[in-house]
C-alpha cells in the first residue's frame, strides 16, 4: 500500500512540474500557453545535448535547461504572445502553432538535416539519458522499495513549488505578479510595467517547464513529441485546482496523482488515465471556477 | 446586402460545380484522396458553426468525428470478408476470435461479455442511423449540462478535450469490443441498394461530394434562419441575449448537437473511402487540426473553413510526395498558423469578404457604405 | 386608481451576511416612470438585478400584475415582460445595428420555433420605427461595435424598445454621455412614457428632473422615502442621507 501510495505521490509531483510553470503563465497572464509541453521537451534535449557534449550530468543540465527555456519563453512572449494578450482562445491557437515550429526544429535538427549536417541527440529518434548512479535503484522504508530517482524528483518539485511561492508572495516582483492577477490595468495605473513583468513572468514559467523537461529525461525516452501530451495534463491540474491558485495547483496535482496511482494498481495505466480525466471534466462541470479559486475579479 | 447574399452563394455554387467536375480531370488514385479532404472539408464546417457562430471552441471534435466512424465501422466490419460467417446471420469480427477466451462460443452474442453491443449492427442502415444519433446524443448530454450551468470560453474548450481524450481511452481499453489501438480495419464495402461503393471509384467521391455540397448548403441555410441570427447574438453577449428572454442554453446546445452531427457524418463519410476507424480519430492533435484548417479558412465563414481544410490537406500530400519535405512542411504549417492568428484573424473568408467589399464599393449605387471589418473582429476575436 | 405593474413586497437578498437589499416594498403603477435615487452601494442595482432574476433573493415576493415572478429564471422573466438595460452598454456587437432590432423582435424564446427565415414585414416596420425613435436610421448597416458610447446607449435602448416589455429598468442610462446626448437620452425616455412602466436608476439630476415623476430614494438597502421631485428635494432625511444640504442642484 504504502508503495502505491508513493507512486501516486510520485506521478503527482511530476504533474505538478509541468503544471507550476503552467499555474504561472495561465493564472498571472491569461495565457494557454500549449507550447509549454515543448519547453519540456526542450529541457529534455538541453540534458541530452549537454550529457553528450559537455559530458555532464542532470545537475549541470538544470541550470543550464532553465536558461535555455526561459530565454526561449521571452522570445516566444516578445514576438507573438505579447499581442494577444486578452485572447486567452487565440493565444491557445498561437502557441500550439509554435508548439509545432519547435517540435519541428528539433526534428529537422534546425533545418541542417537538408544540408547533410546532423547534431548528435538532435533528430526524430528516441534517446536517453543516464541518471547518476547515487540515484538509481531503489531503497527501502517501512519494508516498502522506493525508487531513488521517484523521490528525487519529489524533492525537486517541492523545492521548485516553495521557490516559486516565496517569489510570488515574498518578494517585489512577486507583488507585482499578483497585482497583474487581479487587475492588470489598476496595476499598469499604479506604475507598474505591467509588459516587463509580463514578459519576466513568462520567461520565468518556461524556466520551470525546462527543469521539468531535465527531471522527465532521467526516467523517459526523449523525442520531439514528448511535450504534447504533458501540457494537457498540466492545463487539468491547472484548472481543477482553480485558476491564479498556487496552492490549488499543488492539491489537486498530488490528488490526480493519487487517483492515478490507485487505479492504476488495482486496473491498470490506461483506465487510470481515463478516471483522471474523467474526475477533471467533473470538478470542471461541479465547481467552474475550481477548487481553490481565487476570490474577486 | 442582397448584393453581397447573392455573391455569397454564387460562391457556394462555383464551389460545388468545381468539386463536381474533378472526377473528369483526375484518377482513381487522387479522386480517392480528395474525397478524403472533402471530408476533412466538412469537419472545417463543423468547426465553424460551433466556433465561428456560436462562439464555442470544441477542442474535442474528434470525439463526435470518431463516434461516427466507429458506428459505420461496425457495421461495414461485420460485412467485411474477414469476418467470420460473413454473410451469414451470425458474423463475428475476426479480431473477437483472437483475442476470445479459449471455449468462449464463436457468437457474437456471447464470444465476450460486451460483443451482444454488435448484434444490431449486423443492419448497416442500423450503424448509419447510430452514427447520427451517437454523435447528437452525446452532444446534447453535454451541452445541456455544460451550457446550463454558463460555462463557456476556455473551460468549455478544456471539457471537450479531456473528454475526447477519456474516451479514447477507453475506446482503446475495451479491447474486446473496438479491438483497442488498432482500431476496425478490413472493412466490408458501403452498399446502398446493391451497388458497392468500392472507395477508389467514381460514385463514390459523388457520395462525398454530394454530401458535403447539401451539408455546406444547409449549414449556410440555417444560420440565415432566425435562430441563426440569434445564436450569432448569443456569442456576442449571452446576458443580453438572455434578457431578451431567450433560452440561451437551448440555442447553444441545439447548434453544438448540429456541429456534432455534421462530425459524425464526416467520420461515416471517412470510414467509407478509407475503410478504417481508429482511435487516432480521438487523439488531441486531430481535433486541434481541425480548430486549425478553420482558422485559416476562416473561423465564421461556413465554406471559408471547409475550403482552409480542403487546401491545407490538398496541398500538404502535393509537398510530401517530395521526399523528406513532410516535416519541413509541418514547420511551415505551424508557421502559418501563428501568421493567421495574429494577422488575419477572419482567415481567408475574411480576406475575400473584404475583397468583395472593396469591389461592391466601386460601385457607389449598388449598396450603402460597406464596412471594413478587420479591425473589430481581431479586436473581439475572443 | 390605476393598476399596480409591479409590486415588491419585502424583497431582501443577504450576501453571506451583508443585507445589500433589505425589506424593500414599493408599488410602481402601469405606465408610470419611477426614479430610483440612492447613494453608492444604497442596493438600486441590486434591487434591479433581484427583479430581473440576475441575483435570486432570500425574502420577499416579486409580483408583475399579478404573476408572481419572484426567482424565476431570467429568460422567464424576460419573457414575461420585463425588460433591462445594464449599466454597461451591451449590445451584439459583431452584428449591425438592424440586426440587432430584428434579434429583439423576435417573440419566440426557443431554438426550433425560430427555424425560419426572415422575421415578417411587420417586425421589419417595427425596426424602423424603432431605428428612426433612437435617431439610428442612417447607421442601421453599420456594425455595433463601431457605435460611439452614446449611440451604443441608444441601440440597446432600441433593443428594450423593440422587445416591447411592460417593464422596462434601465440602470444609468446617461452613464459617460454627453450632455447633448443626455438630453436626446431624455427625449427618447419621455416618448415612451405611458406606453411602458418605467423604472430608471440614476444619479445624473438635470436627466432626473427631465424625466421624474416619482422617486423613490434607498438609502442602505431600505427605501427611505417616496415622493415627486419636489418632496424629495424637501424631504429632510433625504437631504441628511444624500443630497446633501443644496438639494437636488
Amino acid at each position: 500500500m504504502l508503495e502505491v501510495l508513493f507512486i501516486g505521490l510520485s506521478l503527482g509531483s511530476i504533474l505538478l512540474l509541468v503544471a507550476l510553470g503552467l499555474a504561472i503563465t495561465y493564472g498571472a497572464m491569461g495565457v494557454i500557453n500549449m507550447a509549454h509541453g515543448e519547453m519540456v521537451m526542450v529541457g529534455a534535449y538541453v540534458t541530452v545535448l549537454s550529457g553528450i557534449w559537455l559530458g555532464t550530468n542532470i545537475f549541470v543540465a538544470i541550470p543550464l535547461a532553465f536558461i535555455v527555456t526561459a530565454l526561449l519563453g521571452l522570445l516566444i512572449e516578445r514576438v507573438v504572445v505579447r499581442r494577444l494578450y486578452g485572447r486567452l482562445l487565440d493565444t491557445l491557437l498561437a502557441t500550439w502553432g509554435i508548439a509545432i515550429l519547435i517540435q519541428q526544429a528539433v526534428r529537422l535538427e534546425f533545418g541542417l538535416t537538408f544540408l547533410g549536417i546532423h547534431i548528435q541527440g538532435l533528430g526524430p529518434g528516441l534517446q536517453n539519458v543516464a541518471v547518476p548512479p547515487f540515484l538509481q535503484g531503489t531503497f527501502s522504508i517501512l519494508g516498502a522499495d522506493i525508487n531513488r530517482y521517484r523521490t528525487f524528483i519529489i524533492l525537486v518539485t517541492a523545492f521548485l513549488a516553495l521557490m516559486t511561492w516565496f517569489i510570488i508572495y515574498r518578494t517585489a516582483i512577486g507583488t507585482q505578479v499578483r497585482a497583474i492577477i487581479r487587475n492588470p490595468k489598476m496595476a499598469a495605473a499604479c506604475g507598474i510595467d505591467v509588459t516587463r513583468v509580463n514578459a519576466l513572468t513568462f520567461a520565468f514559467g518556461s524556466g520551470l517547464a525546462g527543469v521539468a523537461g531535465v527531471m522527465m529525461s532521467g526516467f523517459k525516452t526523449v523525442f520531439p513529441d514528448m511535450g504534447t501530451s504533458m501540457v494537457v495534463d498540466g492545463f487539468l491540474v491547472v484548472v481543477m485546482g482553480g485558476v491564479g491558485s498556487l496552492l490549488g495547483s499543488v492539491l489537486s496535482a498530488g490528488i490526480l496523482g493519487e487517483i492515478n496511482g490507485l487505479v492504476a494498481a488495482a486496473t491498470n495505466d490506461i483506465l487510470a488515465r481515463a478516471v483522471v480525466f474523467g474526475v477533471v471534466i467533473a470538478i470542471i462541470v461541479l465547481k467552474p471556477k475550481g477548487l481553490f479559486a481565487l476570490k474577486g475579479r | 446586402m442582397p448584393m453581397k447574399r447573392r455573391i455569397d452563394w454564387a460562391i457556394y455554387a462555383a464551389f460545388v460545380v468545381l468539386v463536381m467536375f474533378l472526377p473528369l480531370v483526375m484518377d482513381a488514385f487522387w479522386l480517392n484522396r480528395v474525397a478524403k479532404y472533402l471530408v476533412f472539408g466538412m469537419l472545417g464546417t463543423a468547426v465553424a458553426l460551433s466556433w465561428g457562430y456560436a462562439g464555442i471552441l470544441n477542442l474535442g471534435q474528434g470525439l463526435f468525428f470518431g463516434a461516427g466512424a466507429y458506428m459505420l465501422a461496425m457495421s461495414l466490419k461485420l460485412a467485411s470478408t474477414t469476418s467470420l460467417q460473413q454473410g451469414s446471420d451470425k458474423p463475428v469480427p475476426d479480431f473477437m476470435l483472437w483475442n476470445a477466451e479459449p471455449g468462449a462460443p464463436t457468437e457474437l452474442c456471447c464470444i465476450n461479455k460486451a460483443s451482444f453491443l454488435w448484434l444490431p449492427f449486423q443492419s448497416q442502415w442500423f450503424g448509419v442511423a447510430m452514427g447520427l444519433i451517437l454523435p447528437v446524443v452525446l452532444a446534447t448530454i453535454l451541452g445541456t449540462i455544460v451550457f446550463r450551468k454558463r460555462i463557456s470560453g476556455v473551460f468549455v474548450s478544456i471539457i471537450t478535450l479531456a473528454l475526447v481524450l477519456l474516451v479514447r481511452l477507453v475506446v482503446i481499453d475495451s479491447q474486446p469490443v473496438t479491438n483497442g489501438f488498432n482500431g476496425l480495419t478490413d472493412l466490408g464495402w458501403f452498399n446502398i441498394a446493391g451497388l458497392e461503393f468500392d472507395p477508389y471509384i467514381v460514385p463514390t467521391y459523388y457520395l462525398v461530394a454530394v454530401s458535403l455540397s447539401l451539408v455546406l448548403v444547409g449549414a449556410r441555410l440555417l444560420i440565415d434562419t432566425r435562430a441563426g441570427l440569434i445564436l450569432q447574438a448569443v456569442r456576442d453577449d449571452q446576458n443580453r441575449a438572455r434578457y431578451l428572454g431567450f433560452d440561451v442554453p437551448a440555442y447553444q446546445t441545439f447548434f453544438f448537437a448540429v456541429s456534432a452531427a455534421i462530425a459524425g457524418f464526416a467520420g461515416m463519410l471517412y470510414v467509407i473511402v478509407s475503410e478504417f476507424a481508429s482511435p487516432t480519430f480521438m487523439d488531441l492533435t486531430f481535433s486541434i487540426t481541425m480548430v486549425v484548417w478553420a482558422a485559416v479558412g476562416g473561423r465564421s465563414s461556413i465554406l471559408g473553413a471547409c475550403i482552409g481544410a480542403i487546401l491545407i490537406n490538398t496541398i500538404s500530400a502535393t509537398v510530401s510526395e517530395t521526399e523528406g519535405f513532410a516535416e519541413a512542411w509541418k514547420a511551415i504549417i505551424g508557421l502559418i498558423f501563428v501568421l493567421v492568428v495574429l494577422y488575419l484573424p477572419r482567415g481567408l473568408a475574411g480576406l475575400a469578404h473584404d475583397f468583395i467589399d472593396r469591389l461592391l464599393a466601386r460601385k457607389p449605387a449598388a449598396s450603402p457604405q460597406p464596412l471594413r471589418v478587420s479591425d473589430a473582429s481581431s479586436q473581439l476575436a475572443e | 386608481m390605476a393598476q399596480a405593474a409591479l409590486t415588491i413586497d419585502g424583497l431582501s437578498v443577504d450576501f453571506a451576511g451583508f443585507k445589500a437589499v433589505n425589506g424593500v416594498t414599493m408599488t410602481v403603477d402601469d405606465g408610470e416612470l419611477r426614479v430610483l435615487l440612492g447613494a453608492n452601494g444604497a442596493g438600486k442595482t441590486t434591487l434591479m438585478d433581484l427583479i430581473s432574476g440576475k441575483t435570486k433573493s432570500t425574502d420577499g415576493r416579486v409580483y408583475l400584475h399579478d404573476t408572481d415572478i419572484t426567482n424565476w429564471e431570467e429568460h422567464k422573466i424576460a419573457r414575461a415582460g420585463i425588460g433591462r438595460k445594464f449599466q454597461i452598454p451591451s449590445v451584439f456587437k459583431e452584428l449591425t445595428v438592424r440586426r440587432n432590432l430584428e434579434v429583439a423582435s423576435c417573440r419566440k424564446p426557443g431554438v426550433f420555433a425560430n427555424l425560419r427565415f426572415g422575421f415578417g414585414a411587420e417586425a421589419e416596420r417595427n425596426v424602423d420605427e424603432v431605428l428612426e425613435l433612437i435617431g439610428l436610421t442612417e447607421e442601421q448597416d453599420r456594425i455595433a461595435a463601431y457605435l460611439s458610447h452614446g449611440q451604443t446607449q441608444w441601440l440597446e435602448l432600441g433593443l428594450l424598445i423593440t422587445q416591447n416589455p411592460k417593464i422596462i429598468l434601465l440602470d444609468e442610462p446617461t452613464a459617460g454621455m454627453t450632455q447633448a446626448e443626455t438630453h436626446k437620452t431624455s427625449e427618447i425616455v419621455n416618448n415612451l412614457k405611458g406606453r411602458h412602466t418605467i423604472i430608471v436608476v440614476e444619479h445624473d439630476m438635470a436627466f432626473v428632473r427631465e424625466i421624474a415623476e416619482r422617486i423613490t430614494v434607498l438609502h442602505l438597502g431600505q427605501v427611505l422615502a417616496e415622493g415627486n421631485v419636489e418632496q424629495i428635494e424637501n424631504n429632510p432625511k433625504v437631504r441628511e442621507a444624500y443630497l446633501g444640504s443644496k438639494g437636488i442642484s
